[in-house]
């Protein structure tokens, strides 16, 4: 129906107060329409090119929503309006321009978008780089730092990255169980972490932010905790990089070197050893998402109690024993997850002797054995 | 009393329900597909607003992870495909038999099986959540290998089965569809006088006739995967995690437009007959629609940019081009009011509405499609803005311009128009106070699927804002719902012809009878029932027509057409 | 429910000029079926990609434990014939019917019925023979692609079987003539795809040389 008592004029009026309302608004928060900062040299050449996006687009949406509004306002129903408006079926020409313009503007920036995709999706040639590895599990990064050919020089467990600035930093990235996502939004960048295949991109961050922490997180929905999955990247000076290298090097070489699978690095004097039977609970230790205690013994026809010590800082884990020796057969047991670094009590029911498998609810890649005789 | 009683001639329990379940009529079924996809649509929004509910502050306050994890995968799938779909479809069924003149659809009980797929599939996946470990929590789209069995419980299995047999009923639907408009067009309704809706529905038929089986074979490999130890999807065992997501995607980009294309047509009948004006560029929008449908089978990868493992360049230019086909709808739908003469019945504020939230979902759409921007704004809330305004925005809003504007066909009573409009400007207001921020938390950095955000983040303030705006969209469903009880009761008498529209639903009776139409009227145009009304002349001529005397001063559209129609 | 209206059809309408099109040509249930048989295509388009993606991206193929272990002979190859002679026969039914030659056709498909049930009970035997042998659902991509492509296939034999029993039974009882027969043609229909399918099929897993 027409708004009788509505002018034009007032309708105009009320439409461009909205509008300046909302231009005004837009001013204020205009930051929030930018992504952040970039604080790689990639990362800069994507925000240049979202800038042009931005413009372009909002120059679209602006033309063709002022269209819808002005149509609207200008040809409502008036009283007087009782003959048909002239019945205008089409016309080629303008049907042409409006496929034209709109064909030149996505030629535009899909030119422009592929050329930055040369700068951002690129392998450098520089002589000088350095070379890191990320690998995600479930719900954990942890970092491996290599030499020109690809060897582990050593590894990090903290989810904490550190690279230097100002140099090309060459990161393969791997999965262990499903696929996750490389993110740090100051690099306006994400890659897939995907299981069975070796992903990788080059970033290099801008000496003058060397110094700074950036935080990262996964971007991927990987299961239960994908929204714990953080981490950081610490840009330092190349000089610092170096020694963070040469020091971390030395104290992997120090350490009697276990099998190059499990915790290297820090945390010397390890877990408990296992095997204790009869009364006082059995202790199981998980640590960087493997149980440290890989096989366990129990009494038969008794109960006894787990005393689960979850190591891993953040990350959830639990204990469950399976009704046989494969992890499809239904749990007999179900612990309660919780996040580490702490302990809880498992009372384990009376189990007839045989062999069981255990695992972690979170991580079924985790997985351990009772021996209950 | 002789107790020898014959067997009565009808059963007792031939009763109004009796009816309804057992029809064939495709206007029952038709709107039975709609009052089916509204629940899901409800249970859909209340899983949406436990999600806003638990974003609104940093911390886990009402759902824990894996509650959460099975929130949003359960309001996705329920609203993509129990809701949209199904209720283009339903739509489709109801109004394209009309629209070209036919008694009913071409295989009338395979339309009934189609229809009752559909609950069947609803309940099953909803069975989910009454399992110990809970229902389907990958996402909407399943990603292996974290949909393999040790990773993902018996909902998961639910949730394939349900989506398989969801697939088929599509799949006999789209048969269904285009037999109907090949095969049982009335004499005189060639293919360029096809009505919109009618060529949108064809359009979206061919894309579940090649797009759906693709995605059934990749849920049938994925149940082989989970249940018998197959190899597909898993790299574990050797098989390929981005396999998945091409087989996915290559169903679901062109899934996206089988729930846009029937909205868009919605649009273009309400348009023209809100203007008083034909639709501007019939033919090209015809071919706009064609176009959209051929390109979307090839920019699936636009949504696995980030893998590393698709041609980056080729799906950017294919998905960049789809901009231009659309484009040229909406030029069209605005060329169409221009120099008209609008009428804002509550239809066409949707309509508008269509056209407002529309732009903003297909602009923000174009920016991923720019594959570096898109390496940002990948998987963040950027998309989840996305989604919704073209979801919303688009096919919802599309949905509701069809529901007002078709309600009085179906019921024979008209909505009410003041409800209406309060729902509209609730509903307009909500959808952007929750999906616009979104914007700002995906540039932010917030991802998509976080049950929880750190307080230091600095995204609590639109989060807040994002679940103030989606309950105020569930407050708009009141006046809604309130709209629909009180009408069906006692709204005004609709008559034939409420709007003075165009397309042949609107020359048969409100309800129309079983097998639709008595009468014909002659099919000279895209616009038969604007013909009889105004003379061939005025539809063909660019010259305005003298109006016929008959026409009241008033333009209120309520007048109910004369019913002359066999005079003609 | 229609009581109350008796006037169902269009019968009424005025036709001021000759229709413009006939809408001749095929008939509902066949344009039903050919649109059937597009999805289905598309279903197997699906299978047959995730093979070759699995297959390219396999080192070797076949992987060695599988070299030389599924054979043409004795039964693959004999079926394949068996079904591509099916198809002729099918045809030589439709045939006769368009003739209204009832006899010759409720011949000519109870061959075709006994040909497809040869098949299928040939690859069950195949099927047990490679299952002793080793190769299971379970045996690596091979064994996974392998069996969901050939029992997929295998699914849509019998569901042609279903069909074909069903115009057979028809048709004993009496039913189709010269006018009147779509479900014979949309039956052959289906069975032709079945056994392009198989075609593509046999060339796939038995011709194509591995890498
Ligand atoms: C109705 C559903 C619908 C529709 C119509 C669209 C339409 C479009 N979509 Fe959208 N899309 C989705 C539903 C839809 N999408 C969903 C659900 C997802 C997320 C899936 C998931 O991961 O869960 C998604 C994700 C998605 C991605 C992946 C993002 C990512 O995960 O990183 C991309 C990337 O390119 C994309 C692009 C587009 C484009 C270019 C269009 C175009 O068709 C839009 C074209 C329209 C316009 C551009 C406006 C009108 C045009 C003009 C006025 C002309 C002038 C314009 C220009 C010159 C720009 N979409
Ligand atoms: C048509 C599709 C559609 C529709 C209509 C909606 C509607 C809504 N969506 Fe949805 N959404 C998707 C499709 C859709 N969504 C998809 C595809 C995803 C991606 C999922 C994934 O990542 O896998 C998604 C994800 C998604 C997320 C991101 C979750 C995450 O990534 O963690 C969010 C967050 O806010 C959200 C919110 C909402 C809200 C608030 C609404 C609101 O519009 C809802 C409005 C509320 C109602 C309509 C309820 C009304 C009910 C009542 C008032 C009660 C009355 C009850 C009875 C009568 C029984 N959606
Ligand atoms: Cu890892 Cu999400
Ligand atoms: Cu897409």
């Amino acid at each position: 129906m027409p708004m009788p008592g509505v002018t034009r004029s007032r309708a105009a009026a009320v439409v461009a107060l909205m509008l300046v309302a909302v231009a005004l608004g837009a001013c204020q928060a205009v930051d929030s329409f930018y992504p952040p900062a970039a604080v790689t040299r990639q990362g800069v050449a994507t925000r240049d090119l979202y800038d042009i996006v931005f413009a372009l687009a909002a120059i679209v949406f602006v033309v063709v929503e002022a269209l819808i509004v002005y149509t609207v306002v200008r040809y409502r129903r008036r009283p007087t309006d009782i003959e048909l408006p002239p019945q205008i079926h089409g016309n080629n020409l303008v049907e042409v321009v409006w496929t034209v313009i709109p064909t030149i503007i996505v030629g535009i920036l899909f030119v422009l978008s592929w050329q930055v995709l040369n700068t951002v999706d690129a392998r450098s040639a520089e002589p000088q780089q350095a070379y890191v590895r990320a690998t995600a599990a479930r719900f954990q990064w942890t970092f491996q730092y290599l030499d020109k050919d690809g060897k582990v020089l050593f590894e990090s467990l903290a989810p904490e990255l550190t690279v230097p600035a100002g140099e090309n930093v060459h990161l393969t990235l791997q999965s262990k169980d499903v696929t996750h996502s490389f993110y740090v939004p100051q690099f306006l960048f994400k890659r897939d972490v995907i299981p069975g295949r070796e992903n990788w991109f080059d970033f290099t961050i801008d000496p003058q932010d060397a110094g700074q922490t950036f935080r990262g997180q996964c971007a991927q929905l990987c299961g239960t905790y994908h929204a714990s999955m953080i981490f950081s990247v610490k840009a330092v000076t190349p000089a610092e990089y170096d020694a963070f290298i040469a020091k971390g090097t030395a104290d992997a070489q120090s350490t009697p070197a276990p099998s190059s699978a499990t915790s290297p690095g820090a945390s010397a004097g390890g877990p408990p050893a296992s095997g204790v039977s009869g009364g006082p609970p059995i202790v199981v230790t998980a640590q960087n998402i493997v149980f440290t205690t890989q096989s366990i013994e129990a009494p038969a026809n008794a109960p006894f109690t787990i005393q689960f010590e979850n190591q891993d800082a953040g990350i959830p884990h639990n204990v469950v024993i399976h009704g046989g020796t494969s992890i499809t057969d239904p749990p007999l047991f179900d612990g309660e997850i919780f996040s580490g670094a702490d302990s809880r009590l498992y009372p384990i029911p009376a189990l007839p002797a045989g062999t069981y498998l255990f695992s972690c609810k979170v991580h079924p890649n985790m997985t351990g054995t009772l021996t209950v005789k | 009393m002789a107790t020898t009683a014959l067997r009565p001639a009808v059963p007792v329990i031939r009763t109004g329900l009796y009816e309804w379940l057992t029809t064939t009529d495709h206007k029952k079924i038709g709107m039975m597909y709609v009052v089916n996809s509204f629940i899901f649509f409800f249970l859909g929004g209340l899983l949406a607003l436990g999600v806003r509910s638990e974003l609104a502050m940093p911390g886990i306050q009402f759902f824990k992870e894996a509650e959460y994890n099975q929130l949003f995968t359960m309001h996705a799938s329920l609203m993509l495909f129990l809701f949209v779909i199904p209720m283009l479809a339903g739509f489709g069924n109801y109004v394209v038999p009309l629209q070209i003149g036919a008694p009913d659809m071409a295989f009338p009980r395979i339309n009934a099986l189609s229809f009752w797929m559909l609950p069947l599939g609803g309940v099953l996946m909803l069975s989910g959540f009454l399992t110990g470990s809970g229902a389907a929590a990958n996402g909407w789209t399943s990603y292996s290998p974290l949909a393999q069995a040790k990773y993902s419980g018996i909902g998961t299995d639910l949730w394939v089965l349900a989506v398989l047999l969801i697939g088929t009923s599509s799949i006999l639907g789209a048969i269904n569809f285009l037999v109907t408009i090949f095969k049982m067009r009335a004499p005189g309704m060639t293919m360029f006088r096809l009505p919109i809706v009618t060529w949108t529905v064809l359009v979206t038929s061919v894309l579940v006739l090649l797009a759906t089986p693709v995605l059934a074979s990749a849920l049938i490999m994925l149940f082989i995967d989970r249940n018998y130890g197959g190899h597909f999807f898993d790299p574990a065992v050797g098989g390929n995690a981005v396999l998945w997501q091409n087989i996915f995607w290559f169903y679901s980009h062109p899934a996206v437009y089988i729930m846009i294309l029937p909205a868009m047509g919605i649009i273009s009948e309400v348009l023209p007959v809100f203007s008083r004006k034909p639709l501007f560029g019939y033919k090209a929008f015809v071919f706009a629609t064609a176009a959209i449908g051929a390109l979307g089978f090839s920019v699936w990868a636009h949504h696995m940019f980030t893998t590393g493992a698709v041609y980056l360049p080729f799906f950017s230019l294919m998905t960049f081009l789809i901009a231009v086909p659309t484009g040229v709808k909406m030029f069209n739908w605005i060329a169409t009011m221009w120099r008209g003469q609008l009428t804002f019945s509550t239809p066409m504020i949707f309509a508008l509405g269509f056209l407002a939230e529309f732009l903003i979902g297909g602009i923000n759409g174009a920016f991923s499609a720019s594959v570096p921007v898109d390496f940002a704004l990948h998987d963040t809330y950027w998309i989840v803005a996305h989604i919704h305004y073209v979801l919303f925005g688009g096919s919802v809003f599309g949905v509701f311009a069809g529901i007002y504007y078709w309600f009085p066909k179906m019921t024979g009573r008209m909505l009410n128009e003041t409800l209406g409009k309060v729902h509209f400007v609730l509903m307009f207001v909500g959808t952007n106070l929750t999906f616009f921020p979104m914007h700002q938390l995906g540039l932010a950095g917030m991802p998509r699927r976080i049950a929880d955000y750190s307080s230091t983040a600095g995204w609590t303030d639109l989060n807040l804002v994002a679940t103030i705006g989606a309950f105020t969209i569930a407050f708009s469903m009141l006046p809604f719902l309130w709209n629909v009880f009180v009408s069906l009761r006692s709204g005004e008498i609709a008559g034939d012809d409420p709007w003075e529209a165009n397309t042949l639903e609107w020359a048969t009776t409100s309800p129309p009878p079983p097998y639709n139409f008595d009468h014909l009227p002659d099919i000279r145009s895209e616009r038969p029932v604007f013909d009889l009304r105004h003379g061939l002349t005025g539809g063909h001529r660019l010259a305005p027509p003298p109006a016929p005397p008959t026409t009241p001063p008033s333009p209120t559209p309520s007048e109910p057409a004369p019913n002359v129609l066999v005079e003609a | 429910m229609s009581a109350s209206n008796p006037s169902l059809s269009q019968g009424s309408i005025v036709h001021a000029e000759p229709v413009p099109h006939a809408r001749g040509g095929i008939s509902n249930p066949i344009l039903g079926m050919l649109l059937f048989i597009t999805s289905e295509i598309m279903f197997f388009a699906g299978l047959f990609a995730a093979y070759f993606n699995v297959r390219a991206n396999a080192p070797v193929w076949p992987p060695d434990e599988f070299v030389g272990k599924v054979h043409i002979l004795p039964f693959v190859g004999p079926a394949t014939v068996l079904l591509i002679v099916s198809s002729f026969t099918c045809q030589v039914g439709v045939r006769a019917i368009r003739r209204g030659d009832r006899t010759a056709m409720n011949r000519a498909i109870g061959v075709t019925l006994a040909l497809g049930i040869t098949f299928l009970v040939m690859q069950f035997i195949d099927y047990l023979s490679l299952y002793a042998d080793g190769i299971r659902l379970d045996s690596g991509t091979f064994g996974s692609t392998y069996y969901t492509l050939t029992g997929f296939h295998g699914a849509h034999v019998l569901a042609g079987v279903i069909m074909l029993s069903v115009v057979l039974y028809r048709g004993s009882a009496g039913q189709f003539s010269e006018r009147h027969h779509d479900a014979v043609e949309a039956t052959s229909l289906y069975w032709h795809f079945v056994d392009v399918v198989w075609i593509a099929l046999f060339s796939t897993l038995y011709l194509l040389p591995g890498h």
